[in-house]
């Protein structure tokens, strides 16, 4: 902060004399005592009281503060004059300034800084109060809009808690802009600590008085806002006054769980477990608290494994990300999410309370995804599910003006746990330009969300060897043994496969299915997750499968099963129009393996004709199977 | 003219005191020269019991409603008889809490009318007020007649009354035939950079057939003799007690925005003695 220091010693000087006058008479050498901090309750009176100096703020006019001998309160010798510049004055934009010592004062007898002011018109004083030193400013009060009338009037400003100033050195300070463009003068006289038992009832809160709950992990840490004060005035109203978190002496029910610092900074140290957060200032508990309830150990998202040539990155610690102009555009009227995002262990994460949409935007510039092919996204649902959600995710793009959105399902039993969404860009419909992406957004389908971490936010290009999940299997599917020639491919690598349409089609507006192409040890396996129900398209040429006897496909299960499941597949003939459907069950002990399934294409019911194959569909029939690898899709005779 | 004489000599004799008070920073009572008194107590309620329990219905009963024309004087609390108006609080103490909700108020006013009355003595209450622009607290009695003459001819002693906005004055008051609404026979007492609901008071009055002595903390600050009203003296009869806590009206002006609710009026105990022989 630049300042600007007036010299006022030769009106000190004066004062000073007059000082040393009276005290010489009083002095004792029996009274000598160790130096302690000046208790010298006047800041201004008729002029400068004993080692006050002042130093305007930066930006503001250097001059606007004087002394005036002529309007004064009480005919009194001298007061405080401010002018408040007027808009597009060059000095400066506002009037503002500290009046400081250079050694602190022991203010912690009184209770109150009190002074008379008036103004040339109704006017507000921006801020005004004390604790402002130019330096760490650690007990800085101020009241905001103080209302000043042309007529003088008396102004109270309590100190939350006199104990703490011991050794004050920021005495008063003020910060006054104009009123509608139109620069004003007021007048402050009289300023002094006093002792006043006309001030009462003096009331704090945290977190502006609630009573929170937040789940938290070992790691955490984060600053209690919220912080607010009122004084019962004379008058009996209720003064409302900003501040410093130093006043607050922050206590943790425990410990173990939970610290806060004196700043109000907490630190979840352990878990799993509770711990209350509450404060006081003084003897007076503040309203308010945080109740942490550490789950333990913080399960950071996946790190992300795309390399970062391969990737655009909106927000991650392990990527550069693009400039972003807003995490949370609280978007009015309807948005009702706000934001608390946390760090653990050096780890941003995002976090968003009351959910229902919330938008990301990074429009300066635009993101040119058009290299990209997927859109990754971990979240994590810290709330148990009552059922099965719908997590949507919305982009924008400001080039073309078109958006696209994909749904996500989100099972019951996937709460609590961190989920990546990687979202094929062309599963967007309707984004059909990606060139000046500027808007991701998230939206809370049916209600179900009230809340949820974000991380690792990142647009990537598939490339060639796009990074298996963490459930993937290890060991690549069986080789299958049929000899080529008796085998019509649709997916694998140890067969040349027909020409495929796609191996997910996205089938609006009843498919949640989710897909990704992975290679274990050099072996390609597709994986079907958020799985309902997914469809392979084969149509162009359509496939004759006349000859064949069989279906082969090999699929692997990561998710533990609850109960058996039934895998439906269900082939369609475009030439003859039919489709026959066979459904294999798969007990709970068959999971995290290679199964291989073996289906006689004669036991398709209704499947009349197979010489115009063009589509293979896989089901999740009973809605046990959250996703699956698959590998091997082939035809084949013996 | 001895009457008048009277006065003023004790009107002096105060602003001598409060002069030496001033001065010698001592408790303003040791300064009093007041006739010894032999007081003996013959009423009481110490507020007693269980946290939330309503006062004890065999001393207070209670005034409910809005009265007519908010109780003659355009209040805007609605009185009741629910424990979150008006209640012990478990800690000896009576609490009746004025309560915001939206333009509407409750609050309590209870009374020992056709449950105990006396004339003459000495009542006293230790209590700490309510506060905020609007609130208007009072300690104070009624005329037993008034069901058949009416009021003012029934007669009312205000021992303490304040105005929210000035929390550190309160008004003792006589109100009779004459004298009444505005135009009481009053007087104010200020505290020095104190206020009345930041701590305890005790605020009496010592009543006997020539005059009404007002007290707080047994310091002396009005006395109106028998023949200081402009109209006739209706206070040798005996009267019955009342405390509330008000909200708006002609006396206090309307609560703000700013007035701070819920507001309560925590009561310590309420005495009454008689002057022994």
């Amino acid at each position: 902060m630049k300042t600007n220091i007036f010299n006022r010693f030769t009106q000190l000087l004066a004062t000073g004399l007059i000082l040393v006058f009276f005290l010489s008479c009083e002095r004792d050498i029996t009274d000598l005592e160790l130096a302690t901090s000046s208790t010298n309750p006047e800041v201004f009176i008729d002029g400068f009281s004993a080692g006050l100096n002042y130093a305007a703020f930066g930006g503001s006019v250097p001059t606007a503060f004087d002394v005036d001998n002529k309007v004064t309160w009480n005919n009194s010798a001298a007061s405080m004059r401010f002018e408040v510049p007027d808009d597009g004055d060059p000095r400066g934009s506002f009037a503002g300034g500290v009046f400081y010592t250079d050694v602190g004062r022991d203010l912690s007898g009184y209770n109150a800084l009190t002074f008379w002011a008036k103004a040339s018109q109704s006017a507000v004083i921006g801020e005004i109060g004390f604790g402002n030193d130019l330096e760490q400013n650690k007990y800085v009060v101020s009241i905001q809009g103080l209302n000043v009338s042309t007529g003088w009037k008396k102004y109270i400003i309590p100190i939350p808690d006199p104990s703490k100033l011991t050794s004050e050195r920021g005495l008063f300070w003020y910060a006054a802009g104009n009123m509608d463009g139109k620069g004003f003068t007021f007048w402050i006289d009289e300023v002094k600590y006093e002792k006043l038992g006309t001030i009462a009832h003096p009331k704090f809160a945290i977190l502006n008085g609630e009573d929170q709950v937040e789940t938290s992990f070992i790691g955490v840490s984060k600053v209690i806002g919220g912080l607010t004060s009122t004084f019962n005035m004379p008058t009996g109203i209720n003064q409302a006054i900003n501040i410093a978190p130093a006043y607050f002496e922050f206590e943790s029910s425990d410990t173990s769980i939970a610290t806060v610092d004196e700043n109000g900074r907490i630190m979840v140290t352990g878990g799993p477990g509770d711990a209350e957060i509450t404060a006081h200032v003084g003897e007076v508990a503040a309203d308010g608290s945080l109740t942490i309830q550490s789950v333990g150990a913080f399960e950071s998202a996946p790190v992300p494994t795309h390399a970062p040539e391969n990737v655009i990155s909106i927000f991650s610690d392990h990527y550069e990300d693009v400039p972003v102009d807003y995490y949370n555009g609280y978007w009015e009227p309807w948005q009702t999410t706000v934001s608390a995002d946390f760090e653990v262990n050096g780890d941003r994460i995002l976090h968003y309370l009351d959910f229902n949409f919330v938008g990301i935007q990074f429009a300066n510039p635009t993101v040119d995804a058009t290299s990209m092919t997927h859109l990754h996204v971990n979240i994590y649902l810290p709330n148990t599910l009552n059922a099965n959600a719908q997590f949507q995710v919305e982009l924008v793009d400001f080039g073309a003006d078109v958006a696209g959105a994909v749904s996500t399902t989100i099972t019951v039993n996937e709460s609590q746990q961190w989920l990546s969404l990687n979202l094929p860009l062309n599963s967007f419909s309707g984004l059909t330009s990606r060139a000046n992406l500027a808007q991701i957004i998230f939206v809370d389908v049916d209600g179900n969300i009230p809340s949820f971490y974000a991380d690792n936010i990142y647009f990537y290009d598939e490339g060639d060897s796009p990074p298996p999940p963490d459930d993937a299997p290890t060991e690549p599917a069986p080789t299958p043994t049929h000899t080529p020639e008796n085998v019509i491919s649709i997916f694998s690598d140890h067969y040349d496969n027909v020409p495929v349409d796609y191996y997910n089609g996205f089938w609006e507006p009843w498919q949640t299915t989710n897909s990704a192409l992975f290679d274990i040890d050099g072996d390609n396996i597709l994986y079907y997750f958020d799985f309902n129900f997914v469809g392979i398209e084969f149509a162009n040429p359509t496939v004759d499968a006349t000859s064949m006897t069989h279906l082969h496909v090999h699929i692997y299960l990561p998710k533990p099963l609850s109960a058996n499941a039934q895998f439906q597949v269900e082939l369609v003939d475009f030439g003859a129009d039919v489709a026959g459907a066979l459904a294999t069950t798969i007990s709970v002990g068959q999971t995290q393996q290679w199964i291989s399934l073996n289906l006689p294409l004669d036991n398709f019911p209704g499947l009349t004709s197979r010489a115009n194959l063009a589509q293979i569909i896989f089901v999740d029939v009973d809605g046990n199977i959250p996703s699956f690898y698959a590998d091997n899709i082939y035809f084949y005779k013996n | 003219m001895k009457a008048i004489y009277n006065f003023r000599k004790t009107h002096i004799s105060i602003i001598v005191v409060i002069l030496l008070a001033a001065i010698a920073g001592c408790e303003r009572d040791d300064f009093q020269k007041l006739p010894e008194r032999n007081w003996q107590l013959v009423w009481s309620d110490d507020f007693e019991g269980p946290a939330g329990q309503l006062p004890d219905p065999t001393k207070w009963t209670f005034d409910i409603g809005t009265g007519q024309d908010g109780w003659g004087n355009l209040e805007l609390q609605s009185y009741t008889n629910n424990p979150e108006n008006v209640s012990l609080d478990g800690d000896g103490n009576l609490v009746i809490t004025a309560i915001q909700s939206g333009n509407t108020f409750t609050s309590g006013r209870i009374k020992t009318q056709g449950l105990f009355s006396q004339q003459y003595g000495r009542f006293e209450a230790r209590l700490k007020t309510p506060y905020g622009p609007g609130l208007w607290p009072a300690f104070w009695l009624l005329g037993d007649n008034i069901e058949t003459v009416g009021w003012p001819q029934c007669g009312e002693i205000d021992i303490m009354e304040l105005r929210g906005q000035e929390p550190h004055i309160i008004h003792g008051s006589i109100h009779g035939p004459g004298y009444s609404g505005g135009n009481p026979v009053s007087k104010s007492y200020t505290l020095t950079n104190d206020r009345f609901d930041a701590d305890y008071n005790i605020f009496a009055i010592e009543w006997d057939a020539d005059k009404i002595d007002f007290f707080v903390n047994d310091f002396l600050y009005q006395r109106i003799e028998n023949t200081d009203t402009p109209g006739e003296w209706v206070f040798d009869q005996p009267f019955f007690i009342l405390l509330n806590v008000a909200v708006g009206g002609n006396y206090v002006g309307f609560p703000t925005a700013q007035t701070p609710f819920p507001q309560k009026m925590i009561v310590d105990y309420v005495r009454v003695y008689t002057e022994a022989d």
